[in-house]
């Protein structure tokens, strides 16, 4: 069915400032076309580049992806390029912990297609491409939401589907670039940054479809009403994904700033400690996490950051050292293989934790991971082993009594039962990475 | 105009040396492709050697092809340094090492261009070292009897035996090369074993 073209205003009702969610529908279920232009009208287009830019920085939008980095000035430093820049929107988050982009391109499909549209309009770019996984139910929803925006005149430029391989590092910026680019999705050394020489050497805008998605927003209903939840320093809603500790949870939108108790249910379900930020993130004590909020204002001084919006509680009775060896593995699997201090780096730290938790490990495990911490910390092309090793010391310094049960061959957990998701399969092949 | 035989014997000594050289560029060339190190030398200079034996191979070849045309006791037209099967003398054991000049010729014109080629175009003309070769060795023994025998019998066999060889390590090394996706695995499950201390 193709749904029809209105004209009319975009019933406003529907979107009161502090009224959340904001993203993604309130009877969750998926936003057709239809849905979507009685809801928001149709693309609003700027009729130029930079034109919305100013928008964009009164509503101090960041990146939605981890990085938290300004919208408005990666979109001026992409315009400001010579050549025509490529637009990609990222959505093929890697964190097995998340799945916020997941839900929102099912849910939203047509704010992000909206935004993606803007932010080429806006640094006057030539091609635009959508990155995400091979979920094939998830293809088949986007083209044919493609389809639906090609019929109704929607798309100034026609979005071409790129699909990621199911690796951790995939969603990287410069690894997506190169698999934009037809090759492996690959980590390369910067600089030159992505925003100056990306996809086949354009300057190249890369946006978490998120952060597309708050785009489309504001351009619609303006910074005022964006920045009416969240804090002054920052401002607006984000998509979380939340695990309970009674093993519940999903993908929720959250004003920036709410506490992270609440959004854990902290006092109802106890933790024995909390991840924030994925598995780049970042372990806090549930004294720590008890106090403050979902914002890097709080985080930022604890060694955490917001990143994707993962907020995970470990259940009392599990063991930190044991989930935290399962996620190192994991990533150190996850390596690409091409940087010394990864390759090398990781695979030991991850066998000396891997031992800690089976207290198999020597005297010295301690001081080794903390010693080989610091020699790969910011020594890779792309930040994989600094991430590794901001959760392992931050692993290292909440569980530190659980490190010295173990050194005296004891464990304070009454499960060994996994709790954080880890995928199965590890990379073998070359073509695992495309 | 020179007579007598000195032409014909350096035309013949020349050709040997060639033999001798390309033989020893081959292996090289195959040390250089699978990153190997010779005593002594640092790896850089692997490459140069395989480089400059080549260019040392290309003027004894130039020696060896202009006496043979100079002397004037058998008959081979210039062009038949150039097209094939076109010489009056040894018409096919000629025509024979005409087809490996040609071979030697696009990969030695493709490789002084190399700054201006992609790469994989240098990469698939280079493989015709391989086609090459054995060209040139047939050629060898089958317009000269003086391989045939003696000495330089020996001598044919155990360059022809050192290339072989060099093949054979190659293609084992290549197989046994860890590709890059598995290397992560294995550190791994190296680091398990030895408790990550080495």
């Amino acid at each position: 069915m193709t749904p029809a073209v209105r004209d009319t205003a975009p019933a406003r009702a529907n979107v009161g400032a502090a009224k959340l969610p904001r993203l993604l529908p309130a009877s969750r279920q998926p936003m057709e076309l239809e849905d979507h232009l009685k809801a928001h009208g149709k693309t609003p287009y700027r009729g130029g580049p930079r034109m919305l830019i100013h928008t964009i920085e009164s509503a101090d939008l960041t990146g939605r992806g981890g990085a938290a980095f300004p919208t408005h000035r990666k979109l001026t430093a992409v315009a400001d390029q010579k050549g025509v820049p490529v637009v990609v929107g990222n959505g093929a988050e890697g964190e097995p912990a998340s799945d916020k982009d997941k839900v929102l391109l099912w849910s939203s499909p047509h704010l992000v297609l909206d935004g993606l549209q803007l932010a080429a309009e806006s640094v006057g770019g030539s091609q635009v491409h959508l990155y995400v996984h091979r979920h094939p139910e998830l293809l088949r929803r986007l083209r044919s939401a493609l389809a639906d925006r090609a019929t109704a005149g929607l798309d100034r430029i026609a979005v071409d589907l790129v699909t990621a391989p199911p690796r951790f590092l995939a969603g990287e910026e410069s690894a997506l670039a190169s698999r934009v680019e037809g090759g492996a999705a690959l980590p390369r050394f910067t600089p030159p940054r992505i925003y100056e020489r990306g996809v086949h050497g354009a300057p190249t805008l890369v946006q978490n479809v998120e952060t597309l998605a708050h785009l489309a927003l504001i351009s619609r209903y303006g910074p005022a009403w964006f920045r009416a939840i969240g804090t002054e320093a920052e401002p607006g809603s984000m998509l979380a994904t939340v695990r309970l500790a009674n093993g519940t949870g999903g993908v929720t939108e959250t004003a920036m700033g709410t506490p992270i108790a609440e959004l854990l249910k902290l006092t109802q379900h106890p933790a024995k400690a909390v991840l924030v930020g994925g598995y780049h993130g970042a372990w806090l004590s549930p004294e720590q996490a008890g106090q403050i909020t979902l914002s890097n204002a709080d985080l930022r001084p604890l060694g955490a950051a917001v990143g994707a919006g993962v907020l995970a509680a470990l259940p009392t009775d599990r063991c930190g050292i044991v989930e935290s060896a399962r996620v190192v593995r994991y990533l150190a699997l996850e390596s690409a293989g091409q940087c010394g201090p990864c390759l090398n780096g990781l695979p030991r730290i991850a066998a000396t934790l891997t031992q800690l938790a089976d207290h198999r490990s020597a005297p010295s495990a301690r001081t080794d991971l903390q010693r080989w911490s610091t020699l790969v910390d910011r020594r890779g092309a792309c930040h994989h082993p600094d991430g590794t090793v901001r959760f392992l010391r931050s692993a290292l310094t909440v569980f530190a009594d659980e490190v010295a049960l173990h050194e005296a061959g004891r464990c304070s957990a009454g499960t060994t039962e996994p709790f954080l998701p880890i995928p199965a399969a590890a990379p073998a092949y070359e073509e695992d990475w495309s | 105009m020179i007579t007598g035989t000195a032409l014909w014997y350096a035309s013949r000594a020349t050709g040997v040396v060639c033999l001798v050289l390309f033989s020893l560029v081959a292996i090289l060339g195959i040390v250089v492709n699978r990153q190997g190190r010779l005593p002594g030398l640092p790896r850089f200079a692997v490459t140069g050697l395989h480089r400059n034996l080549s260019l040392l191979t290309v003027a004894f070849l130039g020696i060896h092809i202009v006496t043979a045309i100079a002397d004037g006791y058998v008959h081979i037209p210039w062009f038949s340094t150039i097209l094939p099967f076109t010489s009056g003398y040894e018409r096919f054991w000629i025509g024979v090492g005409t087809v490996a000049v040609d071979l030697v010729a696009a990969v030695i014109i493709t490789s002084l261009l190399r700054d201006k080629l992609k790469p994989a175009v240098w990469r698939a003309l280079h493989w015709l070292s391989y086609a090459s070769y054995p060209v040139a060795v047939v050629h060898s023994m089958g317009a000269s009897k003086d391989l045939r025998s003696g000495w330089l019998l020996a001598l044919t066999m155990a360059t022809v035996f050192g290339v072989v060889t060099a093949i054979g390590y190659r293609v084992n090394d290549a197989f046994a090369a860890v590709s890059r996706p598995r290397r992560v695995p294995l550190q791994l499950a190296g680091a398990d074993k030895t408790g990550g201390v080495r």
